[in-house]
């Protein structure tokens, strides 16, 4: 029955070709789906685990999300420095702010205010790390080159130096500046931060705080975009069923024309098993080629996506499996057609 | 191994749209070794029918199809399988070929969905196709393939496993006369002692090659006797649904009710013939069996004419509803 397949397969390229391009079109829709979902965890992971904290020391009201705002004294900051467990303290100030940039342009960052030298302060991959008041680093998806300059607050910073994988909150992108600017332009200067991150564990919190290890930080962050991953995960099904109904019609309508083949190869010997399996076959052989496709198309679209899509290898890897259970389910449409062949039609 | 085929008292009903239909209804015949057997008749007389309990492919409502010591009818599961692979061969009407396969692959198919290696199978393709003249073809699929080259397909697909017995449906049905020749010659020269080989046609000109016919419409139009009086009391049936007859009705006096019999074993009222009017003409003149039954209302007295009689009686009559 494989040559019988397969011969099918050929017999009808065009419309499998079709069905092939609307299938791989929605897989790769979907593979996307499941990559901006991922990537909401994964840039928030970057971000955190890049500060290379051991413990993140929050304001209780801020429920464990760095990009709550919920600021409170630097004074925290020594209080806890002073701690003997803690080897290194340093306080962060993290708030969203609009900078203007040329003529007209207002970006939204996320602005980072960073003890210069120490913990937070980031590792840049190209330019120099912060040194001075005026200095600023940023994503890399800014699109500011080293020695731009930006206006924050109705002050002046250079663009000294750029990173990589850091954003919050779908791709918005991290502006790193020493922590005294931070609060100049955030707080008009007064002595506030949102966050402590110790290399150690801190013995005693001050009243108010509360310690958190990266992983409740990034779970508790990732967890105010929860019904937007939810309703992303909700789409990715729909695009899986989508993709199993046009396999499903294109199988069907294959059987509708193949009612007198069906019953032919039954009249041969064939039983309606094999023929069954035929179908299911031609089934995954589509929705594997269909799965080929999606990955290419994938790889072409993520560079346009400015929000950070986190496609792993385990998302490549399984998707030819789904492919195979869309397939499998998609033949299920045409299992009457095939049961129901009668051998003694090949005689009408 | 040399086998009779022997058809006994082989009736085939079904439900078609709530009525019962027989397109088989008792047939008998025998066919010996090595015998060509033509099976004669219009559409619609059961020829395919038959042939489909021949193969194995349908269940005769009683009656036996016997091929040598097997009862064909007898069969279930894995052995009638075994039957329609090893023993019979199909031709099919209009060949039923797999568009998709080429020509050895069509005839390859059934090696491999016994069991035969690929390599065996084609080999085995390639002499039947070389048997059937189609050597030079044996690449390309039905569609480059005319229509006398496609039924030689068939046929070389039906000998794959070297059957006993091969049922051709309508051979000739779609082919013209210089194809006809071709599959006919090759019919007739597979028609030889260790194998029978039954034809369906309503071509009568194919008999002409048949070491027995089998008619399966006799033909009443020609029948010639003298008009015979028939006379039936209130609720005698004159005839029944599905039965042969060569006779048409005149009412002298009395009446009939037209009825058919229904799949649920109710009747449906279709007509009441009154005296003047005549019944069952179309069955008759077309060979066909009694399309519905008919019963006398009352005390009935009739005439029954045979179709060359009518006609003389009657040229311009054949308007009257059931047959």
């Amino acid at each position: 029955m494989l040559a019988v397949t397969f011969a099918d397969l050929r017999f009808r390229a065009r419309q499998f070709a079709i069905a092939i391009i609307g299938v791989g079109l929605v897989l790769s829709m979907a593979l996307l789906l499941t990559g901006l979902a991922a990537g909401f965890r994964a840039e928030v992971a970057d971000t955190v685990d890049g500060v290379g904290a051991h413990t993140w020391v929050l304001s209780k009201t801020a429920q464990g999300r760095i990009t709550a705002f919920a600021a409170f004294s630097d004074l925290q900051a020594l209080a806890i420095q002073n701690e003997s467990s803690a080897d290194h303290a340093a306080p962060l100030l993290v708030a969203p702010f609009q900078v203007a940039h040329g003529d007209n342009k207002t970006l939204t960052v996320n602005l980072v205010g960073v003890a210069i030298g120490r913990l937070g302060d980031p590792q840049v991959t190209s330019g120099h790390r912060l040194s001075g008041p005026d200095d600023v680093v940023v994503n890399a998806t800014l699109k500011l080159a080293n020695g731009s300059i930006v206006a924050i607050g109705g002050k002046t910073f250079h663009v000294v130096g750029q990173v990589t994988h850091r954003t919050l909150v779908g791709g918005g992108p991290l502006m790193y500046m020493p922590l005294l600017s931070a609060q100049e332009v955030v707080t008009s200067g007064q002595p506030l931060i949102t966050a402590v991150v110790t290399s150690g564990t801190p013995a005693r919190i001050p009243g108010g705080l509360v310690a958190l290890s990266p992983n409740q930080v990034i779970n508790d962050t990732v967890g105010q975009l929860s019904t937007a991953i939810s309703s992303i995960e909700s789409t990715r099904w729909l695009m899986w069923t989508v993709a199993a109904a046009i396999v499903a019609s294109l199988l069907y309508v294959a059987a509708l024309e193949r009612r007198r083949d069906f019953a032919v190869l039954k009249a041969l010997g064939s039983s309606s098993r094999a023929l069954f399996l035929s179908l299911v076959m031609e089934a995954v052989v589509v929705t594997l080629m269909a799965t080929v496709l999606a990955e290419l198309v994938v790889n072409l679209l993520v560079p346009f996506f400015s929000q950070p899509v986190d496609i792993t290898f385990t998302a490549y890897a399984t998707l030819p499996a789904i492919a195979v259970v869309v397939g499998v389910l998609a033949s299920v449409s045409a299992l009457r057609r095939v049961t129901g062949a009668d051998p003694a039609a090949a005689f009408g | 191994m040399t086998s009779r085929l022997v058809i006994d008292d082989l009736t085939v009903a079904f439900d078609s749209g709530g009525y019962v239909i027989k397109p088989l209804d008792g047939l008998s015949f025998e066919a010996e070794d090595g015998e060509m057997v033509v099976l004669l008749g219009p559409s619609g007389c059961g020829k395919t029918t038959l042939l489909s309990c021949l193969a194995g492919l349908l269940s005769p409502t009683a009656g036996r199809v016997l091929y040598g010591a097997t009862d064909v009818t007898a069969l279930h599961g894995a052995a009638l399988s075994d039957y329609r692979r090893h023993t019979v061969g199909v031709v099919f009407q209009a060949f039923n070929l797999i568009p998709s396969l080429s020509a050895r692959g069509n005839v390859v198919v059934p090696l491999r969905l016994s069991g035969v290696g690929r390599s065996q199978a084609k080999a085995r393709a390639d002499e039947l196709l070389e048997l059937v003249g189609l050597g030079e073809r044996m690449h390309h699929r039905p569609a480059q393939l005319s229509g006398g080259q496609q039924q030689r397909v068939a046929i070389a697909r039906a000998l794959v496993h070297d059957p006993p017995l091969i049922v051709a449906d309508e051979p000739t049905a779609h082919l013209d006369h210089i194809q006809v020749e071709g599959v006919l010659r090759l019919l007739r020269q597979l028609a030889s002692p260790g194998r029978i080989i039954v034809v369906s046609t309503h071509d009568d000109r194919v008999s002409q090659l048949a070491d027995r016919v089998i008619e399966l419409a006799p033909h009443f139009a020609d029948a010639d006797r003298q008009p015979e009086e028939v006379r039936l009391e209130a609720g005698e049936v004159l005839f029944r649904q599905g039965e042969k007859g060569e006779l048409i009705y005149f009412v002298e006096s009395g009446s009939l009710e037209v009825y058919r019999e229904l799949a649920d074993g109710g009747v449906e009222a279709l007509a009441v013939i009154d005296a003047g009017n005549y019944v069952g003409e179309l069955g008759p003149i077309l060979n066909m069996p009694r399309s519905a039954s008919v019963r006398a209302l009352a005390d009935t007295v009739l005439t029954g004419y045979t179709v060359r009689a009518f006609r003389q009686m009657n040229p311009h009559a054949l308007q009257v509803a059931p047959r």
